[in-house]
């Protein structure tokens, strides 16, 4: 199966809530015959958009889950996957942009660049994502792509420009003028599927000149060719001159090619599937690197060939209609029907049975999958984002960027029933998002959850009951507090109990010290067999035990380097628990010197607010304990940015709603841990005596 | 903090604490694209290192690219990275305005907004890339006013002169500023050279610097090459 690669293109759809991607996708469908009739998100027919697969999805009129979907223009094969608006299922955006070669940024053409676009841009960019702008909804009141794109410029620091300009807007929307073919270009029939070009309005033509003029210069940039034929006379360059100028300076993230429309209105979408043809990358356009698991996880540059061996991601499961679903990207190499795969984080071998292509809720079984192809495995057992190949290679895709949980909240199951589906519901959840993590706390036997924000937790529960029928009581949302040291501090312990039966002796000397990266570390620094190497993991195991659980509020300890140097030990009374103990009370001994400190996780958040109420929403952060970083005003709207505790911020969206009469919105995203002042620490720790005293 | 900035950073030599004047009202001005804002943000990061508040007002600039101004200034100049400063984030808030939406009302309100509920109080405001093309000489004599009723120190300003404008004061301040030089008490110009950018003194109220003095500046780090 030799793919022609060059005519595939793997792409992200990303917005701000409401922006329009589920109806743009939705119309994608329909110009490149995957759907025959076109639903409304929240559609008066009662059906909802295709791609809003989930039901919960469908009701919200919000689409969490990203679905994978294959259609094919002209002769390119696109892969789509509709990506969410909300920033508390980042970890679904940003799979999807790992995945991804190239991607669309939507922007409300009256809203224009909103907090969630931030976001979703500044995703892009950590992944090196290529991405054209679409400025949808053009035919809403107040519609403005030239504003949008000066936005896109000053706010999201994008060389942003117009490939297009608007025939008429808000009602009077008729059509585009194409800046490069220099028409206009107008869509017919019931569902804008006829598209007619014609010359452009004789009132626009000098306008249209002079943007196409702008446009020339600046690409010209990228392509000496085009600089060359521009000195000669804009009037007659090859399109294809322009189009390879505009995918270079698309493709080297220098520029930003911005195209408009209305996606409800039919307008403007056929001419945004040729430019995911002209100007996004195919999966030969990109380097994607590989880590070597035999040689100290180095990274190496993915081939796309079909006859290396496989190399596969895993970006998503589902578990739906068909049973489980394993979204996968391949890199290199091809898969077959029948083929047995490794994953190459458990050693496994899996046998795939069956592959198919998804078209969101529909799907189709196909042979084989090659190189670039975005696909589904049926029951297959694996984790999100494990990585399959075939046998005699050990690597793994570079992992991803999955940040650490910020909330957690107790559930507890109504009745045994309950209880059954709950477990299943929670398996299946841990295996699709990295980031949703759930334990069962010792002490009080309760399940606990945890996760990225509050609209995070409360979809799964959501998810629990419809899903998986398990009723569950929720507790209240509890912040993840860590603890950390300041400075380094010596410990000397020696644990003793030789009184009768068989004794426990075990000392356990050296130091610990503040890291800056990463969560622990051991350092073995024993000479001369003060501690015997038998012992030496014991040592290890009774540090990490004691870091479960910190000593002032009973959060987790991080940051912590402990250095072993001295020992001593007893031919017959030490023992492998002797030394854990020893180590543990050296532990301790060092913890309470060493300055420790709570941390708390801090919050980006950015809300956008209509400028007269700028004041009592700054007031409002700063209440919370949150630092404003800036503010951008842009006439009628500002967008605050602040960093701001997450403990702070349960209930916020009620007081913001109230403060600007429902007018504001506001997204966050975790930022970092930072050490809480010493009021808010002295509370925490007295919290945490009286709940040890009460047991 | 407490510490400074790089003792070849150009503020140094324009000891800009020895000013005789309170508050002090500069102006950086140069053609688009030679450093104005690397200046401005040099003085600002140093009254941050020194433990003042600093209002940093862009005027048709992100929030995120201003950020990223000091964060690389800081690096370049003292090799530091401004997060792991303990508490000088709290020292510095950026405001910014489309060019179309500043006025002094809106400074004000915005300001006020700020002092009055206990939010942050500038000691030292900037100003940077402030339309004097199309600004009255009693706007600026508005702001300025307000910038002494606030109790500000200091406040620095920004301009974008042009190559075809040749316009000048008799001390030497180019177009659009040429005819408004005396609402200042420092005016710096910069202006290209072989392989460096020169900064001229052209007004200073600084008991220490000589007006007249140039500065020779390395156009990658902005620091001084030569005095």
């Amino acid at each position: 199966m030799n793919k022609d690669l060059s005519k595939v293109r793997n792409i992200g759809i990303s917005a701000h809530i409401d922006s329009g991607k589920t109806t743009l996708t939705e119309r994608i469908l329909f110009y490149t015959n995957r759907i025959h009739a076109i639903h409304e998100v929240r559609g008066k027919d009662g059906v909802g958009a295709t791609m809003d697969s989930m039901e919960l999805e469908r009701e919200r009129g919000i689409t969490i889950q990203s679905a994978a979907t294959h259609c094919t223009w002209k002769n390119i094969d696109i892969n789509i996957i509709d990506t969410p608006g909300h920033v508390d299922f980042t970890v679904e955006v940003e799979r999807a942009l790992r995945v991804l070669d190239g991607a669309v940024l939507i922007l409300d053409s009256v809203a224009g660049v909103q907090s969630q676009s931030i976001t979703v841009n500044r995703q892009m960019t950590r992944y090196n994502v290529p991405r054209i702008a679409f400025i949808n909804k053009c035919d809403r009141t107040g519609a403005n792509p030239y504003k949008v794109t000066g936005m896109l410029r000053d706010k999201l620091d994008l060389n942003a420009h117009l490939v297009q300009m608007p025939i008429g807007l808000e009602a009077n929307l008729q059509g585009m003028v194409d800046l490069i073919l220099m028409k206009a270009v107008y869509f017919d029939g019931d569902n804008g599927e006829n598209i007619r070009m014609e010359e452009i309005p004789a009132e626009m033509a000098d306008e249209a000149a002079e943007r196409r003029e702008a446009l020339l210069e600046e690409v010209s940039m990228y392509s000496e060719e085009l600089m060359e034929a521009l000195l000669e006379g804009s009037d007659n360059i090859d399109p294809a001159l322009i189009y390879s100028a505009i995918r270079r300076g698309t493709i080297d993230l220098e520029f930003t090619p911005v195209m408009m429309g209305s996606a409800y209105k039919n307008k403007g979408v056929q001419l945004l599937l040729e430019a995911v043809e002209l100007f996004l990358p195919s999966p030969t356009d990109i380097t994607n690197n590989a880590l070597d698991l035999n040689d100290g996880e180095k990274e190496f540059a993915v081939t796309n060939n079909p006859e290396d061996p496989l190399i596969m991601l895993a970006f998503k499961l589902e578990d739906g209609r068909y049973g489980q679903l394993t979204y996968v990207r391949t890199y290199q190499g091809e898969l077959h029907k029948g083929d047995t795969v490794i994953n190459s984080r458990t050693g496994k071998k899996v046998r795939v049975g069956r592959l198919c292509r998804m078209h969101s809720d529909e799907m189709e079984e196909i042979d084989e999958c090659g190189s670039g192809d975005i696909v589904a495995l049926f029951g297959v057992d694996c984790a999100s984002g494990d990585t399959f190949t075939t046998e005699g290679i050990n690597v793994s895709m570079t992992s991803m960027h999955i940040p650490e949980p910020v909330i957690s909240l107790a559930i507890v199951p109504a009745d045994n029933k309950a209880q059954v589906n709950m477990s299943k519901a929670l398996n299946r959840f841990t295996k699709e998002d990295p980031t949703f993590k759930t334990f069962v706390d010792h002490e009080t036997g309760e399940t606990i959850i945890s996760g990225m924000g509050e609209l995070h937790l409360e979809v799964y529960i959501e998810r629990m009951k419809r899903e998986y029928q398990a009723e569950v009581a929720v507790g209240a949302p509890q912040v993840a507090y860590r603890e950390t040291i300041s400075q380094h501090a010596d410990f000397n312990y020696t644990h003793k109990k030789q009184t009768g039966g068989s004794g426990q002796f075990g000392r356990v000397a050296g130091f610990m010290e503040p890291m800056e990266e990463g969560d622990y570390e051991f350092v073995d620094k024993i000479v001369g067999g003060s501690i015997p190497r038998e012992f030496i993991s014991s040592c290890d195991k009774g540090f990490q035990k004691s870091m479960i659980k910190g000593a002032l509020c009973g959060a987790p300890i991080v940051g912590v380097r402990c250095t072993v140097n001295d020992g001593s030990f007893h031919a017959v009374d030490s023992s492998d628990v002797a030394f854990q103990l020893a180590s543990a009370g050296a532990f301790r001994e060092g913890y309470m010197k060493a300055k420790p400190t709570i941390m708390e996780p801090i919050m980006k958040v950015a809300v956008e607010v209509p400028s007269e109420f700028q004041g009592p929403v700054m007031g409002s952060i700063n209440q919370r304990r949150g630092m404003i970083i800036g503010t951008n005003e842009d006439g009628s709207y500002s967008v605050i940015e602040a960093e701001v505790p997450l403990s702070e911020m349960f209930g916020y969206s009620t007081n913001l709603r109230s403060l600007t009469q429902g007018k504001a919105e506001f997204t966050m995203e975790f930022a970092n841990f930072k050490p809480v002042p010493k009021s808010v620490g002295d509370e925490l720790i007295k919290k945490y005596e009286e709940e040890r005293k009460n047991g | 903090m407490g510490s400074q900035l790089n003792e070849k950073a150009p503020l140094h030599a324009l000891d800009i604490s020895a000013s005789t004047q309170d508050p002090s009202i500069g102006l950086v001005i140069a053609r688009a694209g030679l450093g104005k804002t690397a200046i401005l943000v040099q003085f600002a990061l140093d009254n941050m290192l020194q433990g003042n508040k600093v209002l940093h007002v862009a005027i048709g600039a992100g929030v995120e690219k201003t950020r990223t101004w000091y964060e690389d200034l800081l690096r370049t100049i003292n090799g530091e990275d401004i997060e792991e400063i303990p508490g000088i984030m709290k020292q510095r808030m950026i405001m910014t305005f489309q060019e179309s939406s500043f006025s002094k009302a809106l400074l004000a309100e915005r300001f006020n907004d700020l002092v009055d509920q206990d939010i942050f109080s500038p000691d030292c405001l900037i100003i940077d890339d402030y339309d004097f093309e199309n600004c009255s000489r009693s706007d600026l004599e508005e702001l300025i006013a307000f910038i002494k009723e606030r109790n500000l120190q200091m406040a620095w300003f920004s301009a974008t002169s042009h190559r075809e404008d040749d316009r000048k004061s008799a001390s030497g301040v180019p177009a659009p500023c040429n005819e408004i030089e005396d609402l200042f008490n420092n005016v710096l110009f910069i202006s290209p050279a072989e392989k460096e950018i020169t900064l001229d003194i052209l007004k200073s109220d600084s008991s220490k610097v000589k007006v007249g003095t140039s500065l020779h500046l390395d156009p990658s780090t902005m620091l001084i090459k030569k005095g």
